[in-house]
């Protein structure tokens, strides 16, 4: 019996490091690649590990194109999304967790299929709405459709989070005299704080990573986000790898760094079934 | 009708939330329907209701069935991958061993990283010159000199899929792994004492509790799968000559790029009911079977 276990481990380790190669490989890669120097990117066969390293490519990034605008705006129009799906969700949170009134049902379903439903579907419509707003080519378009995309899903997730605080601690404040919504401010929302923030990180990393609406959207290339930035960079006629690879790692290492911030509350949301793909 | 006070709490706190999703999530759905039954002149802004026009041109469209083909090729592949993947990452990953903690947060990241990285990382291992994937192929004398499988239909597509792949099973080997966490001890102890052997407690014990979530996941993640523009888009545009043009790029190229919205509202309507009578259909017979 021990040693059925011990061949079971040897096996998971097995596989599980052929798959850490599968995936570490090419985000290395990546990271490698934009710390080379042009003469040993680009060679024929090509080179795992370079004999010099140079930053050469992120400073052509930083200072000689527009990356540091784009960076600021896929901050500022995460930022604002974050906002208000947090504002918005965590009062309908409450709201729902709380409180018995007609139409909840409903409510809740509605937001449930609106968590399934596709970006692509709604597309056209979507881009209707916030053309009649004359909110294209605005940052404030991008974070509506942002919104859109994530707050049926942040809705579901932090319905979990107040779930799990008991009511008991509402109808006790309730008792001693204070308002519904000081109860909400002064005593539920800080001890669902914890949630709230890793439903935070989650809005703000699908809306720095997001690509079909920030590109239909915005016009101007003073608006444009990080994700549309890069992805000009490779359909120009010369790809400058270089600079692609150091933007590319750029754009990716603040969002790993988020994550490992709150995997554990990733895992608890998993748990509760309310993760989005 | 008189409403409690606890009712209108409930209405206030969720007010803004349910005029948000009224205004930009239920009308656009309306607004989709609508707009299918139009043809919008984009040079005058005028808009002609033409009924079920935009419907039929769908059907007679040289590009439906390639463009459907792509598609069910691209989705069915995926899945499998993801799945497959997926689960025997999940069944790896659960093993209590020092060390696994690490290995399930690296395993994560392609659930973060922005798809545009995604992209160019695979454009960049696939480039024809300087390519290190390319280079191996090239050298195994898979490949012509200085040609990227990006260039190549059936290759392309492979490298799609492949991507795809990448990014998509961790999601469902962290479902998995949640669901193996909630299944009892017992019920491995006790197939023990029966003397099952380890295919005998996968099949007998493990996966029997993996159906549940794999009907629901299963669902989900084709839905989602079908209708992913980014990752086919920013890695081939739908190329070479349209190998890899699935649904998703057909709706954003005849809106997007030849500003013909009512059609694109119309296929993409197509492609929502689609996914709405399969999902009926599978949760019809996906119930019928747990009754059984």
């Amino acid at each position: 019996m021990k040693s059925r276990a011990m061949v079971g481990s040897a096996v998971a380790y097995v596989v599980s490091l052929l798959l850490v190669v599968f995936i570490g490989f090419p985000l290395l890669w990546m990271l490698v690649s934009s710390f080379k120097p042009a003469e040993q990117l680009f060679v024929s066969p090509p080179r795992l590990l370079p004999s010099t390293l140079t930053l050469d490519w992120y400073r052509n990034v930083m200072l000689q194109s527009d990356a540091p605008t784009y960076f600021r705006n896929s901050l500022v129009i995460g930022a604002a999304t974050t906002a208000i799906c947090l504002s918005i969700g965590t009062l309908a949170a409450y709201g729902v967790t709380r409180f018995e009134f007609p139409g909840k049902r409903v409510f809740l379903i509605g937001a449930l299929l609106s968590y399934v439903f596709p970006a692509i579907v709604l597309f056209v419509p979507i881009y209707m709405i916030i053309n009649s707003l004359g909110l294209i080519d605005a940052l404030a378009g991008v974070v509506i459709a942002h919104t859109i995309l994530t707050f049926p899903f942040a809705l579901w997730m932090l319905r979990s989070f107040f779930i799990a605080i008991p009511r008991e601690i509402d109808e006790a404040a309730w008792v001693d005299g204070a308002s519904y919504f000081l109860t909400f401010v002064a005593i539920i929302l800080p001890l669902a704080l914890p949630g709230v923030f890793s439903v935070g990180v989650f809005v703000f990393v699908l809306s720095w990573n997001e690509y079909l609406f920030a590109g239909v959207l915005i016009t101007s290339g003073s608006l444009k986000t990080i994700p549309i930035g890069i992805s000009e960079f490779i359909t120009s006629f010369d790809v400058r790898w270089g600079e692609i690879m150091a933007m590319g790692a750029l754009a990716t290492m603040p969002v790993i760094a988020l994550f490992l911030s709150v995997q554990r509350f990733f895992l608890r949301g998993v748990i509760a079934g309310a993760i989005k793909g | 009708m008189r409403f409690s006070r606890q009712a209108l709490a409930g209405v206030f706190f969720s007010s803004p939330a349910i005029v948000f999703l009224v205004v930009f999530v239920v009308y656009p759905v309306l607004d989709a329907v609508r707009l299918s039954l139009l043809v919008v002149d984009f040079a005058t802004d005028q808009t002609n209701f033409v009924g079920m026009a935009n419907f039929a041109q769908m059907l007679r469209d040289p590009k439906l069935v390639p463009v459907a083909t792509n598609t069910l090729v691209w989705t069915v592949a995926s899945l499998i991958g993801q799945f497959g993947l997926g689960l025997g990452a999940a069944l790896c990953i659960s093993r209590d061993v020092p060390g696994m903690r690490l290995i399930r947060t690296i395993l994560l990241l392609p659930y973060v990283v922005p798809v545009i990285a995604i992209a160019l990382f695979w454009r960049w291992l696939l480039d024809g010159s300087y390519g290190l994937v390319s280079y191996l192929l090239q050298a195994a004398a898979l490949l012509p000199a200085n040609q990227s499988p990006l260039a190549i239909p059936d290759a392309a597509m492979a490298s799609v899929i492949l991507a795809n792949i990448w990014r998509g099973f961790p999601f469902v080997m962290i479902s998995y792994w949640a669901a193996l966490q909630g299944i009892p001890q017992e019920q491995y102890e006790a197939a023990q004492v029966d003397g099952a052997g380890i295919w005998q407690e996968f099949w007998y014990v493990t996966l029997p509790n993996l159906l549940e979530i794999t009907k629901v996941m299963l669902i989900l993640r084709l839905i989602w799968t079908v209708t992913f523009f980014d990752i086919v888009w920013l890695i081939t545009r739908g190329g070479p000559a349209g190998a890899t043009e699935h649904w998703p790029i057909w709706i954003y190229q005849e809106s997007m790029g030849f500003f013909r919205f009512g059609y694109g509202a119309a296929l993409a309507l197509a492609l929502a009911i689609l996914l709405m009578v399969v999902s009926s259909l599978y949760f019809a017979l996906a119930s019928r079977s747990s009754e059984r």
